[in-house]
């Protein structure tokens, strides 16, 4: 079954007065339980295309169809998981999971038992007490994903979610993170400018253009999983990409010193 | 000694509490006033931008008015009333709250916005669950501020036209050549600047700091 649907998206944004076009029509479809991965020069608009979807910014034409339906505005069906510095301050690790169960209205003792759940599945149970301040970065991003799962979405965005991580613990997370993948049997969209994060996650890779970004080709990979890092027989999925990306890089060189 | 000795006496004949006692209620109350008024105010500004291109170049004008120059037109409109002392802390507190709140707003990382309605925040539920915290660091400092102006406001309102209040006994003290009185009261203003400063916002301020990590 098709859940989300990306039809033709076109985003300009404002540059110093200037209107840029930043998509060019983009159009994908995504399955039930799949695993996407967007993968492209920075810059090239695929955060945006993912805000998009999340329903934080309007496209200026296209739509978003999540199970056939047109969306509107932003909301907990498509849970969003930041690059960095999303988790709330003024709460606790558990008050950031419940969150959103508790904008839903859902009542204390479930939303407790709910969020405790996650955060044993995220191996933060001895964390649930603390502020945020007293977390690493990957403990940080952990709660975030705790956060984004206890809303039980129908798919799970993530905005470079590793992107501020040490190498270590960026490995150890994208193992963890395809495990629960197949655990909660969740859609995710994962968006990274990182070629080797995507071809460990993803099913399906695929390449944005440099701006005006159109999705310029789509990688299957088609591996057992868990994948690791170390994994040589991901090397050729990687070049694979790594050629696409090139000339991309270069044109978006190029054209910035123009 | 003298000092000493008329606190004493005042104390005993209950006219120094009677008067500390006036002067915080009008400063409560004012202040609470001033809280409320500049966080609805400064929230709009922040929400609003037409809001605050047409009203925020005033609020920051009015700002400018020292707490003591709203006594005539407190005069005018209240008398030598309670209400008049109240009219003046409020316009002493207001508009510092108001700037405050604003800039603090402003200063939200837009993550943060992004994340609480993504989580399904919005309208009331997000003003109340992630703006007014995640300003909140902002927003002590112009309680902070605004406490200080409140303060100044119902000391000089009570000394020109009150016939009570800490304000009212400084007067009194200048008019019967008190010195000792009027030493004396400036000791109780200023020892209650002190407690206010170091009990209330010293403990809020530290609690907000360590919660965020910052201390």
């Amino acid at each position: 079954m098709t859940k989300l649907q990306a039809k033709n998206i076109v985003k300009h944004y404002d540059h110093n007065g200037n209107s840029v076009l930043a998509l060019d029509g983009i159009t994908m479809n995504v399955e039930e339980g799949d695993f996407v991965c967007i993968v492209g020069p920075s810059g090239c608009g695929k955060s945006t295309f993912l805000n998009i979807v999340a329903g934080l910014e309007k496209p200026d034409s296209g739509e978003i169809l999540l199970n056939g339906k047109p969306i509107s505005a932003t909301g907990p069906d498509r849970t969003m998981v930041f690059q960095e510095g999303a988790l709330f301050p003024w709460l606790k690790v558990i008050d950031n999971v419940e969150f959103g169960l508790k904008m839903a209205g859902i009542p204390k003792e479930e939303r407790r038992e709910i969020s405790q759940r996650y955060l044993d599945m995220m191996q933060l149970t001895k964390f649930t007490d603390s502020y945020t301040y007293q977390l690493s970065t990957g403990m940080k991003q952990r709660v975030a994903i705790a956060r984004a799962l206890a809303m039980d979405p129908e798919i799970l965005l993530m905005d470079e979610p590793f992107a501020a991580l040490d190498s270590q613990t960026r490995d150890l997370l994208l193992v963890e993170l395809q495990l629960i993948w197949e655990r909660t049997k969740k859609t995710i969209i994962f968006v990274t400018h990182n070629i080797s994060e995507s071809v460990i996650l993803g099913n399906r890779v695929m390449i944005f253009k440099n701006r005006p970004s159109k999705i310029k080709k789509e990688v299957i990979i088609d591996y057992k999983r868990p994948r690791l890092a170390e994994d040589t027989n991901l090397q050729k999925y990687y070049h694979e990409i790594l050629e696409e990306l090139k000339s991309e890089v270069m044109t978006g060189i190029r054209g910035e010193s123009k | 000694m003298q000092v000493g000795q008329t606190l004493v006496n005042e104390t005993a004949n209950g006219s120094l509490l009677f008067g500390i006692a006036t002067s915080m209620w009008r400063l409560v109350l004012g202040l609470a006033v001033a809280i409320v008024g500049g966080l609805v105010l400064g929230i709009f500004m922040a929400k609003i931008e037409t809001a605050n291109q047409t009203i925020g170049s005033l609020i920051l004008g009015l700002q400018s008015i020292p707490s003591v120059a709203w006594v005539p037109l407190a005069l005018l409109w209240f008398g030598p009333t309670d209400a008049g002392v109240i009219f003046v802390t409020v316009a002493g507190a207001l508009f510092a709250v108001t700037i405050n709140t604003h800039s603090g707003i402003k200063n939200i990382p837009p993550t943060y916005i992004a994340a609480g309605r993504n989580m399904g925040a919005s309208g009331m539920k997000l003003v109340t669950n992630i703006i007014i915290p995640a300003a909140f660091p902002y927003l002590i400092s112009g309680f902070k501020q605004g406490w200080a102006y409140a303060w100044r406001g119902v000391i000089a309102a009570e000394i020109i036209f009150s016939i009570a209040g800490l304000g009212f006994l400084l007067n009194l003290g200048k008019h019967d050549n008190n010195i000792a009185q009027v030493t004396g009261i400036l000791i109780v203003i200023m020892m209650i600047g002190i407690l206010v400063d170091g009990f209330v916002f010293k403990k809020i301020e530290k609690k907000v700091m360590s919660r965020w990590g910052l201390a």
